[in-house]
């Protein structure tokens, strides 16, 4: 991206307000503090755009639990990467294994990243792995992948804030926007 | 496996190695299926999906000519579907091929990509690897 993003212009329409948001995070946390309840948790984040999702569903619930953070490379075209395979770009801080595991995503489209994180922390052999996505996009999927916990269903379109990025900007709009085409040159 | 197969089209050799990347096995055009039979039985058409992912029991046929060209693939993957329920078979049009370009900033990629420029001859083999292109990730987590 070479332009300087303008949050104001740049954003075609705001998808999901910053209220209705805040109140299905504190949805999930609810819920999951029943589905955990009794037993500690440990929330995978996978960087960076869960963050700021991470971040809010675990101060909305309401048991004990522990967090750890995973960041993996993305595909960038053959040549541009070192090997042609995803790499691991953070590993898990401690061990997983015998715990009850929750992966924190803030979109799933294609299910790609996911099905290899999910393929790759099954491996660690945790008690229970289940997945939390706060945006869930089905038209672009790729790889079926069994949801356990999901915010929203969303359109097809490309969506930027609470995380979600273009060219590494856009992440801190608190609500979820739609980008108009025009800034990512497919107008 | 990348080395294996000659594909019809840019497209296709991106999307492998796509797969490849993150590390979901594929097999090119392993299986072709008769879709349509004369009254003698015998086979008049077929279909040949460019893509079987062993692991996720999934036929992908890729599609990047424009979507006015699509019809008469359109009509050959519904035939395959009525003759064969069980199959699962996903069609990735020229706007999902572009939407994954787009989420992995390879946008810039699109023009010899997609449609007919795409298309591998002899005078015109698939490259193995494209020009690099600055990386510009859009949901690396997704």
């Amino acid at each position: 991206m070479t332009r300087t993003p303008d949050h104001a212009q740049d954003v075609a329409e705001i998808l999901i307000p910053e209220p209705v948001l805040q109140a299905k995070v504190a949805e999930l946390g609810a819920r999951l503090s029943v589905d955990y309840a009794g037993q500690p948790v440990t929330l995978v984040s996978v960087l960076k755009g869960s963050l700021p999702f991470m971040a809010d569903l675990m101060r909305a619930m309401t048991i004990p639990l522990t967090i750890d953070l995973m960041e993996v490379s993305s595909y960038g075209g053959a040549v541009t990467e070192t090997s042609g395979l995803v790499r691991i770009l953070k590993d898990l801080s401690k061990t997983i294994e015998g715990k009850d595991v929750l992966i924190v995503e803030d979109i799933i489209d294609t299910g790609l990243t996911l099905n290899y994180l999910v393929r790759y922390l099954r491996g660690k052999s945790p008690a229970s792995l289940r997945i939390c996505t706060l945006l869930d996009k089905p038209a672009r999927r790729l790889v079926e992948i069994d949801i356990d916990y999901r915010g929203f269903t969303i359109p097809d379109r490309f969506v930027v804030g609470y995380g979600l990025d273009y060219g590494e900007f856009y992440r801190n709009l608190p609500y979820i926007g739609v980008l108009k085409p025009e800034v990512y040159g497919a107008a | 496996m990348t080395d294996g197969p000659r594909f019809a089209h840019a497209s296709e050799a991106e999307l492998a190695r796509i797969l490849d990347f993150y590390e979901v096995r594929w097999e090119y055009e392993p299986r072709t299926f008769p879709i349509l039979w004369n009254t003698d039985g015998q086979v008049v058409e077929s279909f040949s999906p460019d893509f079987y992912l062993p692991e996720l029991d999934l036929y992908l046929e890729l599609t990047t000519l424009r979507q006015s060209l699509v019809r008469k693939k359109n009509r050959k993957l519904r035939r395959l579907r009525e003759s064969y329920p069980m199959l699962h078979v996903k069609l990735f049009y020229a706007r999902d091929f572009r939407a994954l370009l787009l989420k992995y900033g390879r946008l810039d990629a699109a023009p010899w990509l997609i449609g007919t420029d795409g298309q591998v001859g002899p005078d015109r083999p698939i490259e193995p690897s494209l020009d690099p292109v600055p990386v510009a990730l859009a949901h690396p987590a997704a």
